[in-house]
């Protein structure tokens, strides 16, 4: 029991650190737009946090798959297979050079992904608390246990 | 020979004008109907001098047989004698005035055909081609200033005199003989039609109801450059007023009617059209190839833009693709073709011109406080001098003490007169220190040269090395120029020119993976000041490599090198690079000789950069303000489309060499790396194109990278690049009647100046679309559509970007022919506007330049590349001539005994591009802009080519060097050539020679140019334009 809860402890903070990271790269072309900022600093800022996201990502893809978390899994696993395919195509960093021309396309991709990651966020929220409940009260609501006629 | 039909009140009328001097009498019955489709072709062809020319729609009393409103199958006999060029090339006209009633077309006019019928003449009397003047076309005047460049030419003003006044002057001028009845003619018919102006002097101001015959009868006066007198149409007049106003106007310019050809342009005509059908007699479907347009008298910038707004910058620097910016979301939609501008900031201005520099001084510059517009002649002042109006924004901004001065009774300056800034559209402000971010830099010059084995057999290291030399005295920015070198094998070498130095010291550094500067100053020094260590330098360096057998090149090492040694001060990073980099980061591997690639959907890959490196070293050159240029000059695979990605970033320029041996080659890279040195350049610069409000640049395209959404940077820029931009309605509806823009151009000049080059422009918004077709300006849009395409290659297939230009020009031709197909019946015409008549082609020749052209085996990958990096940069003249380029015959102004200098411009008669314009007795030159290709015909007397090439005439042509002998003739092609160089210095043409039915070298060199042919699976210009034809009308 204290195993399901220290994993979604878990999840929840590497989901908090995409949504972050999702944000601040959407801030940085908002930014650019704006001429807040240049192309080459906007590019740099984005682009070393490109990585990190990839592979925590690919991280939570895959432990929900070790779970046996089939709902979560299937539910990240179509971002996973696209960062996937983005680095294989060596797609997945920003074109400094050409940077104005990919903004919209780049954008909205990036407003599509964090509005994965906020439906993500309020799952994986509500399967902490579900799970911090059924940790702590255990005995008392046995009988109430919400998550078998939802996730399983 | 214009066509003013006398609009006779209850005629159907269409005057239709040929244009040509030497155009075949067409004036175009409503052909519409179905049966007709397969006699029109008469038309088209020219008829004999003196022959009737076929006119005959209504030909109630004629021996025409077919129905009414078709044309006969009258075959004519084709001429040989007509130049084939002057294609009948028809314009048709629409009356511009409507009436009220909308006169049947076809029987009512026969009413009163009987008297006016000539006994026995071929000719059926009513121009066929005249309509119910009903038939308006839609063209609401988008703005005021659009009559002012009404050339006074008016037709179809209805006419008063009555039927029975024409019946007099008709015989008598279907007898009139050529040109000495002219004057008859038109004297006596000028009462009867004093609103009638000629629409191009000579002949056509006669104002004959024959107008078409008469270009047949009379040849005009002035040399027959048939399409001289083509240039933008102009928008039908408003109503009656300007009628009126041209009647005098046309009077006074008969008396003096000697024509120059082709300068004035009917306003009368609304579109063109070329009839597609097949000939008569013919089974083959098809139009007469010498009727179709061709530019062979070059680019025409469109110059009503300019008369309307005379304060406007010359085309030279800006040019929009239509000069009419459309009001609104939806017709910007019908408007297929782009919208937007193509810009060269620094154009070269003929001598004698220059850009006026302004020095505010104390003052600092004016500009809006807003939109941070800067002054210029369209701003407006307001409240006694104190305030002025911004143009761009119509913010109300106040005018600085300095600056004041009061109105006069007009609201203009008093001091107008002193403000350049006021007065002209191009100007130079001196920037003071807020414009700065760093003292100016010096004018910076880096050599980065690769000395391998291949660099060192090709001789490329000492035409460079000596050319450097001769380049010292005249590198611009003396006293401040900075001057520096590296070169590279698998080490990197470099350079200490300390002043003090007698000797230059080399240095050499083999680490690749940790690139460090070995000094770290005295790598870049002062040119002035070390001048005696260059010139030792350059003076030994080629003897210091000669042995050098090193076959690697650690290019990218030793680019992070230069960059180090440059960064702090930015410049020009000049690279010559003669193999593929083979060590250090950014090494490359072949990759071009991949057929199985082509046609799939990896083949772009090839034409991008394959390694991030490049990119990544691109924008961190622009950052520093470097700009880089590149010469390559490998035979073999050398990646330009990645060594290119740093010139196209930077907003350089390539220059390849294939194949280089500085014997043959030598004199080019001499004079093209010259010039690079020597233009003026302007140094650490920005660019920023404002417009007005409601509308937006949306995208830009050419070499350069965007520093923000609308900024450019240019590290190092100069006249020869030009850059295009296409700009959006961010409203749905334009309220203001016109639109302004303004190019601002920051740099640092040579000279050690904070400089702004400011152009301003303005143009008129129109809510129809006609308007915005016959303002259109093919220059500026062949070059977006250059560029576009360009780009398209480099995301997807050759074939995708050549099926996505031919479709749009297919979509804007049928845009525009929905306009007229109600009120028209045009029938199976191709109809198109006057100011697109070259779209077809230019379109054909673009998809057969060399970045677009077939597939894998038509063009070598780099050269493809190299193509498409120059393409992108250059100018909208010269990307014109380099996709039609002309095509001279010059053996007889090589004969003629005593050729001035002053007939040269008659010798430059440029023929159509088709393998039927070589004569093989003849010898012709071809000029791209980029090269001269001569060419001996077969049959070309011995004695010239004894003369032009000394005793090796005989020999094979491609190991022949073209010398000036000591002869007339070869001096006088010598002298030519120089003149066309100069005409053009940006790259210097070198001339290949090669003799008729020399394979293969004729068919690479010159046949597979001549565009209009057919050619190994591509389309002729015939095929090309039945092809777009075809397209349009389906679903039309």
């Amino acid at each position: 029991m204290a195993w399901d809860l220290i994993f979604w402890v878990v999840c929840f903070f590497i989901n908090i650190a995409l949504l972050a990271s999702s944000f601040f790269q959407l801030l940085s072309l908002s930014d650019l737009e704006a001429d807040h900022l240049n192309p080459f600093e906007a590019s740099t800022r984005i682009n070393s946090i490109v990585l990190p996201e990839f592979l925590l990502q690919g991280f939570l893809c895959i432990s929900f798959l070790l779970t046996w978390h089939w709902f979560m899994f299937l539910f990240t696993l179509p971002i996973a297979a696209y960062h996937l395919m983005l680095y294989l195509n060596r797609k997945h960093l920003l074109d400094v050079t050409e940077i104005f021309r990919d903004l919209n396309t780049e954008k909205k991709y990036r407003f599509i992904k964090l509005a994965v990651y906020l439906l993500l966020f309020t799952v994986v929220l509500f399967r902490l608390l579900s799970a911090s409940i059924f940790f702590f009260f255990a005995w008392k609501f046995e009988e109430l246990d919400i998550r078998t006629s939802l996730f399983y | 020979m214009g066509t003013e039909n006398p609009g006779r009140p209850n005629f159907p009328m269409r005057p239709s004008a040929t244009p040509f001097a030497s155009a075949p009498p067409t004036v175009r019955p409503f052909s519409s109907s179905g049966p007709v489709v397969g006699s029109e072709s008469s038309n088209v062809r020219p008829a004999p001098p003196g022959a009737p020319p076929t006119m005959t729609p209504f030909s109630s009393g004629g021996p025409r047989p077919p129905a009414r409103f078709s044309d006969p199958p009258v075959p004519s006999p084709p001429l040989t004698s007509v130049p084939p060029s002057g294609g009948s090339y028809q314009r048709f006209v629409t009356p511009p005035f409507p009436l009220a009633a909308q006169a049947p077309p076809a029987r009512a006019p026969l009413v009163g055909q009987p008297p006016f019928q000539p006994p026995g003449s071929q000719v059926s009397v009513p121009p066929p081609s005249f309509r119910p003047q009903t038939q308006v076309p839609p063209v609401p005047m988008g703005s005021p200033p659009q009559n002012v460049n009404f050339p006074p030419s008016s037709a179809n003003v209805p006419q008063p005199p009555s039927d029975s006044s024409f019946s007099g002057p008709r015989p008598n001028f279907q007898m009139a003989s050529p040109l000495p009845d002219h004057s008859a003619t038109r004297s006596s018919f000028q009462p009867p039609f004093p609103g009638y102006p000629g629409k191009q002097p000579a002949v056509s101001q006669a104002p004959s109801p024959f107008p078409a015959q008469q270009g047949s009868f009379m040849p005009p006066p002035a040399p027959p450059s048939p399409f001289a007198s083509q240039q933008g149409s102009y928008a039908p007049p408003p109503p009656v007023a300007a009628n009126l106003g041209y009647q005098s106007r046309d009077q006074m310019q008969h008396p003096g009617s000697a024509p120059p050809t082709g300068s004035i342009q009917s306003l009368t005509e609304d579109f063109s059209s070329l009839s597609i059908s097949s000939m008569p007699g013919s089974i083959e479907p098809g139009l007469d190839y010498r009727t179709l347009p061709r530019p062979l008298d070059g680019d025409l910038e469109p110059n009503s833009f300019l008369e309307m707004y005379p304060m406007n910058c010359d085309p030279r620097y800006l040019r929009l693709t239509t000069s009419a910016i459309p009001n609104s979301q939806s017709l910007v939609s019908r408007w297929h073709l782009p919208l937007g501008a193509v810009v060269c900031p620094l154009a070269e201005a003929p001598e004698g011109v220059k850009v006026p520099v302004i020095n505010f001084a104390s003052t600092g510059i004016i500009r809006c406080r807003r939109c941070r517009t800067y002054v210029n002649p369209y701003v407006t002042f307001t409240d006694a001098g104190r305030k002025w109006r911004c143009n761009i924004c119509s913010l109300l901004n106040d005018v600085p003490g300095e600056y004041f001065a009061n109105l006069d009774a007009t609201g203009r300056r008093i001091d107008l007169d002193q403000r350049p800034e006021l007065l002209k559209g191009s100007v130079e402000f001196v920037a003071p220190t807020e414009y700065m971010v760093r003292p100016p830099m010096p004018p910076l010059y880096f050599f980065l040269i690769d000395v391998s084995i291949s660099a060192v057999r090709s001789g490329m290291i000492e035409v460079v090395a000596q050319t450097i030399r001769s380049c010292l005295d005249e590198l611009p920015g003396f006293p401040r120029t900075q001057i520096g070198f590296i070169t590279f094998d698998s080490t990197i070498h470099f350079y200490n020119m300390k002043s003090s130095l007698t000797q230059p010291q080399m240095m050499v550094v083999s680490d690749l993976d940790d690139v460090f500067v070995p000094l770290p100053d005295d790598l870049l020094v002062n040119l002035s000041e070390s001048r005696n260590v260059v010139e030792t330098f350059l003076d030994s360096l080629p003897s210091m490599f000669q042995d050098n057998v090193n076959v690697e090149s650690a290019f990218g090492p030793a680019l992070k090198a230069a960059f180090m040694v440059m960064s702090q001060l930015g410049g020009k990073l000049l690279i010559f690079q003669n193999t593929l980099p083979s060590l250090g980061y950014g090494r490359l591997k072949l990759r071009g000789d991949d057929i199985r690639v082509y046609g799939t959907d990896k083949e772009h890959t090839l034409r991008l950069p394959e390694d991030p490196f490049y990119k990544q070293m691109a924008a961190d050159l622009t950052k520093y303000q470097i700009g880089v240029n590149i010469y390559a000059f490998s035979d073999k695979y050398t990646d330009i489309a990645s060594l290119g990605t740093l010139a196209k970033y930077t907003g350089g320029q390539v220059y390849y060499y294939p194949s280089f041996q500085s014997n043959f080659h030598g004199e080019k890279l001499r004079r093209e790396l010259a010039r690079d040195l020597t233009r003026e350049t302007a140094w650490e610069a920005v660019m920023r194109i404002r417009c007005g409000k409601g509308i937006r640049f949306t995208s830009y395209h050419g070499n350069f990278m965007l520093r923000s959404t609308d900024l450019l940077a240019l590290p190092a820029v100069d006249c020869d690049k030009a850059y295009a931009m296409q700009l959006s309605l961010e409203e749905t509806l334009l309220s203001t009647p016109t639109v302004y823009f303004q190019v601002a151009l920051l740099y640092t000049a040579s000279c050690g100046e904070r400089r702004i080059r400011v152009h301003t422009a303005a143009a008129p918004v129109v809510t129809d679309l006609g308007e915005m077709y016959r303002q259109a300006d093919t220059g500026a849009i062949v070059s977006l559509f250059c560029r576009l395409a360009i780009e398209k290659t480099l995301t997807s297939k050759l074939e995708d970007a050549r099926n996505s230009l031919q479709q749009r020009i297919v979509k804007a031709l049928r845009e525009y022919r929905n306009l007229y197909v109600v009120q028209h019946r045009l029938g199976t015409r191709m109809i198109y506007p006057e100011s697109l008549k070259f779209l077809c082609l230019y379109g054909l020749a673009l998809s057969k330049s060399v970045p677009l052209k077939g597939g894998y085996a038509d063009a070598q990958l780099d050269e493809r590349c190299a193509a498409g990096f120059t393409m992108m940069a250059l100018p909208v003249k010269k990307l014109l001539k380099l996709l039609y380029p002309s095509l001279i015959r010059i053996d007889e102004y090589l004969l003629k005994p005593s050729a001035q200098a002053d007939d040269f411009k008659n010798i430059m008669k440029r023929l159509p591009l088709l393998a039927e314009s070589l004569d093989s007795r003849g010898l012709y030159l071809y000029d791209d802009g980029l090269r001269f290709v001569i060419w001996f015909g077969r049959m070309l007397s011995p004695d010239i080519a004894r003369n032009l090439l000394g005793p090796e005439f005989a020999a094979e042509l491609s190991r022949v060097a073209l010398t000036e002998n000591d002869n007339e003739m070869s001096r006088r092609l010598m002298k030519m050539l120089k003149r066309l160089r100069e005409s053009d210095p940006s790259y210097y043409q070198l001339p290949y020679l090669v003799r008729q039915g020399e394979q293969p070298r004729e068919g690479f060199l010159l046949l597979v140019n001549l565009l209009e042919d057919q050619m190994g699976g591509t389309v002729g210009y015939v095929d090309w334009i039945m092809q777009i034809h075809r397209q349009v009308q389906q679903n039309a």
